[in-house]
């Protein structure tokens, strides 16, 4: 594996115009991935024609590093302004806008860059040493039962995060499932909730629902702060969060690299789930969870880690069975394609050298994210001293093209509005944004799951629990979901 | 080593078979007058699907043929959603003048057979070309022991009392419901599908034994069959194509339906100026003979049957779609509008 490492390193750094492709994915990533509405997907898709130009493995190769500087790119905006750069961002905005109104900006960004790196090498370092097996056993064992179990699970700690209390959690929740069944069912394809209305047969999308919830919501609450007088600048703070800290949290960082890797590897699943999952995650093993979405440095951690190990992982069912994971890996096919090669387990044997120098790729663009990071970070916070006055009709201006550009739709700019008046009116009644997010998102992709595994096990409920990982994820969901309900009833201790 | 040999011969007897199969382009004129200076600005295309997928994927190939042959350049407005149905309305909006383009599928023709307000592809537009056309076919893993042919796989089926699974895009109406529901019926076999939106996830199910079999068009699994992963056992089409020499057809096997194919073309406003839509017809049919265009086909296995019509042949096709796909909808008890 070394040898090979160091051959596609070579490979990599023995050729300026490939350097220079390198470079430019990096930054490109990065940048298309901050900016709310565009996305590494946009870049992927300019740059995808020009791509039959270049060597095959410069082609795969610059795909591969736009996904992983791409993935962390979007958090710098998630933490700073509450922007998503795309869903996998949006639980890094739970927390990370939180503690960038509490001063802690600087801290947010850092452990951001630290984690997004950390994961993103991590799970390049698994798929370099185990992509063909890992990838048999997920499609062996990981079905859509499967996947709906795990989501189950995810969503069974969804009610904890930032709301006024648990009812009002699963409230939020609930709306985020209602929200996530308008449009066509994902197995039958009968329109549901569209009231006639042709584009909105194609569901709410994920991003103007984002920014909407997000962004356009919290100009709102500062616009009321800004007229009541009680507007408070967020502190600007350079300071990068200490060893101490993050050693504090290697745990999160082990779980968020493991729970990051297993969803990217499921093929069609990502970065998204795993970034969900891995917060999610974070919630249920904390001592307290009620500091989740109010600023924790674990929530960024958690999610920023797990979005970035599902790079490495999503690449493992494309390299080693031709199964993209995601709208980019998919992209990827075609850049395969475009050079008369196929992504696939031949792919090793006839094509080696493109293989390690995608592997090297990836390995070096998540360390870039650490280095490069560092650098911006301290240029970048300094946005935040910008005038509210100034900074709140931007933020509406990018994310009104960032809601339209995806799709081209009006239809989305009103959705996006719509969720931006319906978050402010909800967090003022102490209902959670972030709990609305986890049901929209998760929603979508455990009512696809549950109904193609209820087709699999032929409407047999029971047959569920007779698949083990499974029926251990529907167990501990449950079980969770209980403990929190028996909190919620708890008579509360007195003070001593 | 012996698997690697083995699809290596695999992939040289496709690769072969497909350049000897590949069919003439017929538009013979290698330039065309553009009326009164038409189009002097982009054109827009409409693809109702998004940039990865087949759709995406023919789009950008004729895009970048047309561009190669007129120099004019075409914009890509991806509307994924609906079943195409997001895209197809967003274009009937959009001015009739010629510089809004449409691509489409067999899905458009299908909806409108269910419901006649929905656009009908050979009357409310004009086809200026389909440029993929191909048959589906039944698959199993290549290292499968419960069955190995359709014979066998039948019988099997029919064994599990309901319980076997096959993998495909199921949708209400949909050209592989239709299909299968042809299948079943003439076989006496009842499966149950699984559908899957997504390609990745519906040929992982296979891969990994989470369903029996997998409908699917050769062109989609191309790499799996490359790789030795899957063996096609039937194919749903009139007669075999010569890549495909040892897998029968449904008719070989007392199956009498004719096949629904699916197919890819791009489309203009009835409404456009004609002078306009013989310019179009001209660039992209041209388009098609194209070697970009003609070695992408090829590598997506569209070249073993005739991919090509002009505008009278995809009314044609579209037309024979929707009567049949009509017929089968009452036969369904579905709600013909």
């Amino acid at each position: 594996m070394i040898e090979n490492f160091l051959a596609g390193s070579a490979a990599l750094f023995g050729d300026p115009f490939t350097i220079g492709i390198f470079v430019f994915g990096v930054i490109g990533g990065m940048l298309f991935g901050a900016i709310p509405g565009v996305s590494m997907l946009t870049l992927a898709a300019i740059l995808l024609p020009f791509t039959a130009s270049l060597e095959p493995a410069q082609g795969v190769m610059l795909f591969a590093v736009i996904y992983c500087t791409g993935t962390y790119g979007g958090a710098i905006t998630a933490i700073l302004f509450n922007i998503p750069g795309s869903p996998e961002n949006a639980p890094t905005a739970f927390d990370g806008y939180p503690m960038t109104q509490k001063g802690e900006s600087g801290k947010a960004v850092g452990a951001a860059v630290l984690c997004s790196a950390i994961g993103g090498i991590a799970s390049a370092l698994v798929m370099m040493a185990a992509t063909e097996p890992l990838a048999n056993w997920a499609i062996q064992n990981i079905g859509p039962p499967e996947i709906f179990a795990l989501v189950f699970f995810g969503l069974a700690v969804a009610s904890s995060v930032g709301a006024r209390t648990i009812w009002k959690g699963w409230m939020s929740v609930l709306i985020g499932l209602l929200i996530s069944t308008i449009g066509q069912d994902p197995v039958g394809g009968i329109n549901r909730y569209n009231f006639g209305l042709t584009d909105l047969a194609a569901g709410i999308a994920f991003v103007p629902a984002i920014l909407g919830f997000f962004a356009v919501s919290e100009i709102f609450v500062q616009a009321e702060r800004t007229a009541a007088g009680k507007y408070k600048a967020p502190k600007v703070s350079m300071a990068f969060p200490s060893f101490l800290e993050l050693w504090m949290h290697k745990f999160a960082v082990l779980r968020s690299i493991l729970v990051g890797f297993f969803c990217g590897i499921l093929p069609g699943i990502g970065a998204t789930l795993a970034a969900f999952m891995g917060y999610g995650e974070a919630v249920r093993w904390s001592k307290n969870k009620e500091e989740f979405g109010k600023g924790k440095l674990e929530g960024v951690i958690s999610s920023e880690t797990a979005n970035n190990a599902a790079t490495g992982a999503a690449m493992i069912p494309l390299l080693a069975l031709g199964l993209p994971g995601g709208a980019l890996t998919a992209m990827m096919v075609a850049v395969f394609q475009m050079h008369d090669l196929q992504p696939g387990p031949l792919v090793f044997y006839t094509s080696p050298d493109l293989i390690w120098v995608v592997f090297a790729a990836m390995f070096y663009a998540n360390l870039s994210i650490l280095i490069i990071g560092v650098i911006e970070t301290k240029t970048i916070l300094n946005l935040l001293k910008i005038p509210f006055q100034f900074l709140a009709p931007l933020i509406l201006m990018l994310a009104t093209i960032g809601a339209y550009i995806s799709r081209g739709l009006v239809l989305d700019v009103i959705v996006m509005f719509l969720a931006g008046i319906l978050g402010y009116l909800l967090r003022r009644t102490g209902f959670s944004i972030p709990g609305i997010v986890l049901g929209l998102i998760l929603g979508t992709i455990g009512e696809q799951n549950f109904a193609q595994g209820m087709q699999m096990v032929h409407y047999d409920l029971g047959t569920y629990f007779s698949r083990p990982i499974c029926s251990v994820l529907i167990a501990a969901g449950t079980l969770t979901l209980l403990t929190s309900v028996y909190k919620a009833f708890a008579p509360a201790k007195k003070p001593a | 080593m012996n698997r690697l040999l083995g699809t290596s011969i695999v992939s040289v007897f496709l690769a072969t078979g497909t350049a000897a199969l590949a069919f003439e382009c017929v538009r013979p004129e290698a330039s065309f007058d553009k009326p009164d200076g038409f189009p002097e600005r982009a054109l827009t295309m409409v693809v109702p699907y998004g940039p990865a997928g087949g759709s995406g994927q023919v789009a950008a190939a004729m895009a970048e043929a047309v561009t190669e042959l007129t120099g004019v350049a075409i914009n890509r407005d991806h509307k994924p959603g609906g079943s195409g149905t997001v895209g197809m309305t967003a274009y009937m909006a959009s001015p009739a003048d010629g510089y809004n383009v449409l691509e489409h599928i067999d899905d458009a023709s299908s909806a409108h057979a269910l419901d006649s307000s929905v656009p009908n592809p050979a009357s409310d537009l004009i086809p200026l070309v389909v440029s993929q056309v191909t048959f589906s076919q039944i698959y199993i893993r290549t290292n499968e022991d419960r069955f190995s042919d359709w014979p066998s796989f039948v019988e099997w089926v029919k064994a599990q009392d309901g319980k076997a699974t096959i993998a495909n895009v199921s949708k209400e109406g949909s050209m592989e419901r239709v299909t299968m529901k042809f299948i079943t019926d003439a076989s006496g076999m009842t499966i149950q599908q699984i559908s899957f939106d997504k390609g990745a996830p519906r040929y992982g199910a296979l891969l990994g034994g989470q369903v029996d079999a997998l409908f699917e068009q050769p062109g989609d699994v191309r790499n799996f069959l490359d790789a030795g992963q899957f063996k096609p056992i039937l194919t749903i089409f009139d007669e075999r194509p010569g890549v495909f020499a040892d897998t029968p057809t449904h008719r070989e096997m007392g199956m009498d339906f004719d096949p629904l194919l699916r197919f890819r073309g791009f489309y203009v406003h009835a409404d456009a100026p004609a002078d306009r839509v013989e310019w179009l017809k001209w660039a992209f049919q041209r388009g098609y003979c194209e070697d970009s265009y003609q070695s992408f086909n090829e590598s997506k296995f569209m070249t073993v049957i005739d991919s090509y019509r002009d505008t009278d042949g995809a009314r044609e096709l579209i037309d024979r779609s929707v009567e049949q796909y009509r017929d089968v909808y009452k036969a369904m008890g579905l709600d013909v509008k």
